[in-house]
């Protein structure tokens, strides 16, 4: 053929006719091949121009994507159970971190023998069950997990099994090395590392879940959360609550403790609590967090914000003086006195006696109006809302008429979370400035800056007064410690069991201010049901268990808040009203 | 013209080769990068584990239970606390006193010195 090709020109002449059917064979009768010639170079040129426009393409995506491609497996990697930020405590404890943890998955489709593959997975992972694990590996799915969170030995004798098909995926699992001592507070995450609880919950809501839904939150989080908390204040509370909890037989016992002047959290345990590492205990309706899940009707510790209520409407001092001779009537009810004095008492008087009759009279002078916006003032009737997600609204009368009055004066008839009481009391003892709760670490500055004057710093220092005068001749005697100048209010609550108060079943809560002359940290214990031993002579008020518990409590944590203890302090008179010069 | 031709030819073997070594080269870079990060993720997460063994042994709920079980000790209470200012002055030195029987063993012997232990801190 190409031998004709370049020959033909120079015989053209002389062509036969066997040359002559040939070429119309082959290009056609009558066609002029130089025109046909250049058409094809120009096929041939865009038919090169786009194979090496495609190849270059292809190249640039290859260039473009291979970087991607490698960053998106290694992301694959890690994406399982995503990273959360450490939380430590405020000296820098770890409470929570994150340990990388290998996981087991199978993609049975690749697998060869699933019968070998489960007998040697089985015997060094004994406690998988053999069965199951044939099923998921026969399923013919593409993934499966096997086990997460698999120990780094047992990682290595699976990988030299080299079985096909069987491979590890290394994954966050979040740890909480101190166990149940700090339970409430932090919560816990679910297998895939989401908060589920506390404060494991708030982060998520802070913008951590919208991170691992973009597949951000894969590396270590740099910055950790500091928590208000001390962990060594936490621990000597949650111990002595546990002692207090076995020695008065209590349903339950809870502590809390809160800097007065920042409204942070220090400490807060609840007992019976669980293990964060073993989440499953958490369901368990006993081991709620009794501080701000529950609502309770405080008792008498209730009576330190009715008093700060009638000190501050400017209309009594503390010389003012009610009758609390005769028990108070009021229409089917009677208002009896726990200590009665059948005589009048003075403002003083009323609250180291815990004079019910005294304060209702009290609460009923100022007028059922005025005592609800006080109690609305100081966030007693309003849910209370820190960082944790589980709170409870307070329990307030529909109708809220002066027998209403009368009884939440000495602090039944409203049910309140503890954290909240103890937030109104901690205002009227740190110069009157309601602050609101958090457990995150939080600077005096700040907050002032967010906190409300509620009542006149004037209020705050007879309010201290109080409360000294109550734990040097009241029924707070029982909660001093040597070097402390502490003071205090006890409170004793019955109980509503089938819509009637029982006489046996108390509630006991203490509250105790830290020093009294200059507070900085307010103490709350509550046990739920103690029973009168004979220790205790038989009684199961909350001056025989909650005060001696907060004693021991106080005892063990002073030194660790930095509170040196002094002696041979003047009392309460001298060193609180004289020196600030306040007048009675 | 034909050595403009070859001047551009080599000019265009130069620069290939220029860019190839580049691109070798950044190659190399991220690969080192890569194994970088890759050994510091794993050495931040080694330290994040060690962190968390060692805020479990150190949980107090832990010591506690060691104390209780190895010490005798008893907890603090506040007269066992006092700060820098209460703290009486330090009393005077107690003049030397003679010893007789050291001064016969050791002519000149210092006087702190008793037996073959010298009192903590004294020179030997």
């Amino acid at each position: 053929m190409t031998a004709i090709g370049f020959t033909a020109p120079a015989k053209k002449t002389t062509e036969s006719r066997w040359q002559r059917v040939v070429r119309t064979l082959l290009y056609g009768a009558n066609v002029d091949r130089n025109v046909k010639a250049k058409a094809r170079l120009g096929l041939a040129i865009i038919v090169f121009v786009a194979v090496y426009g495609i190849i270059a393409g292809k190249l640039i995506m290859f260039a473009l994507i291979s970087e991607g491609h490698g960053g998106r497996r290694s992301v694959a990697q890690d994406a399982v159970a995503t990273a959360r930020p450490d939380i430590v405590d405020r000296h820098g404890s770890i409470i929570a971190t994150d340990v990388k943890m290998p996981s087991l998955f199978a993609e049975p489709r690749r697998l060869i023998d699933v019968d070998e593959a489960t007998e040697l997975l089985t015997a060094v992972l004994p406690d998988l069950d053999a069965r199951e694990l044939r099923e998921r590996l026969a399923s013919g799915r593409g993934f499966v997990w096997l086990k997460r969170e698999i120990t780094a030995t047992q990682q290595r004798e699976i990988h030299r099994l080299g079985l096909p098909g069987i491979g590890f995926l290394t994954e966050n699992k979040r740890v909480y090395p101190n166990g149940p001592v700090v339970s409430h507070q932090i919560g816990h995450v679910n297998v895939d590392n989401q908060g589920i609880a506390g404060i494991e919950k708030w982060l998520d809501g802070q913008g951590l879940a919208a991170l691992h839904m973009a597949g951000l939150a894969t590396d270590r989080l740099q910055k950790p959360v500091e928590l208000a908390l001390d962990l060594r204040v936490q621990f000597a509370l949650r111990d002595e609550l546990a002692k207090a909890r076995e020695k008065f037989s209590a349903k339950a016992a809870a502590g809390l403790m809160l800097n007065v002047n920042t409204g942070e959290i220090v400490a807060m345990a609840s007992e019976p609590d669980y293990d964060p590492n073993n989440p499953r205990e958490a369901n368990d309706p006993t081991r709620i967090n009794r501080l701000t899940t529950g609502v309770y009707e405080m008792g008498s510790t209730f009576k330190a914000l009715t008093i700060a209520m009638g000190l501050d409407s400017g209309r009594m001092g503390l010389n003012t003086t009610f009758d609390a001779r005769l028990p108070l009537r009021y229409g089917k009810f009677t208002i009896n006195d726990y200590h009665a004095q059948r005589r009048v008492l003075s403002i003083p008087e009323i609250f180291t006696y815990s004079s019910n009759i005294g304060t209702a009279r009290l609460a009923l002078s100022l007028g059922v109006d005025y005592h609800k916006a006080f109690l609305r003032k100081m966030g007693q009737l309003d849910r209370l809302r820190t960082e944790l997600p589980e709170s409870s609204e307070p329990i307030v009368p529909k109708r809220w008429g002066e027998l209403n009055t009368v009884t939440i004066a000495f602090g039944h008839g409203l049910s309140v979370a503890p954290l909240q009481a103890v937030m109104g009391v901690a205002a009227t003892l740190n110069g009157g400035l309601l602050i609101p709760p958090t457990f995150l670490k939080r600077s005096e500055d700040e907050a002032r800056a967010m906190a409300k004057q509620v009542i006149k710093p004037e209020t705050s220092i007879k309010m201290r007064y109080l409360m000294r005068l109550n734990a040097e001749i009241g029924s707070a005697k029982t909660a001093n410690v040597d070097g402390y100048y502490i003071g205090g209010k006890t409170g004793t609550a019955e109980k509503v069991v089938n819509g009637r108060y029982s006489k046996t079943k108390l509630l006991t809560d203490f509250m105790a201010v830290l020093p009294a002359d200059k507070p900085q940290y307010l103490l709350l214990i509550m046990l739920d049901e103690p029973q009168a031993s004979k220790e205790t002579h038989g009684y199961a008020t909350a001056g025989w268990n909650a005060a001696p518990t907060a004693a021991k409590v106080i005892a063990r944590v002073a030194p660790l808040l930095d509170i040196a203890p002094r002696f041979d302090l003047p009392n309460a008179e001298q060193s609180i009203l004289v020196s600030n010069r306040v007048a009675r | 013209m034909r050595i403009l031709n070859i001047l551009v030819i080599a000019a265009l073997v130069i620069a290939a080769s220029y860019v190839y070594k580049i691109k070798f080269d950044s190659t190399l870079q991220a690969e080192r990068v890569a194994k970088l990060r890759h050994e510091l993720r794993r050495e931040r997460d080694a330290v994040a584990g060690l962190r968390a063994e060692w805020a479990k042994l150190q949980a107090p709920m832990r010591i506690q239970g060691l104390a209780e079980r190895h010490l005798k000790l008893k907890s603090a209470v506040s007269t066992q606390l006092a700060n820098f200012d209460n703290l009486p002055m330090r009393p005077a030195p107690a003049p030397p006193q003679d010893d007789p029987i050291a001064s016969m063993i050791v002519p000149g012997a210092p006087q702190e010195t008793t037996g073959s232990i010298s009192r903590p801190g004294a020179p030997r």
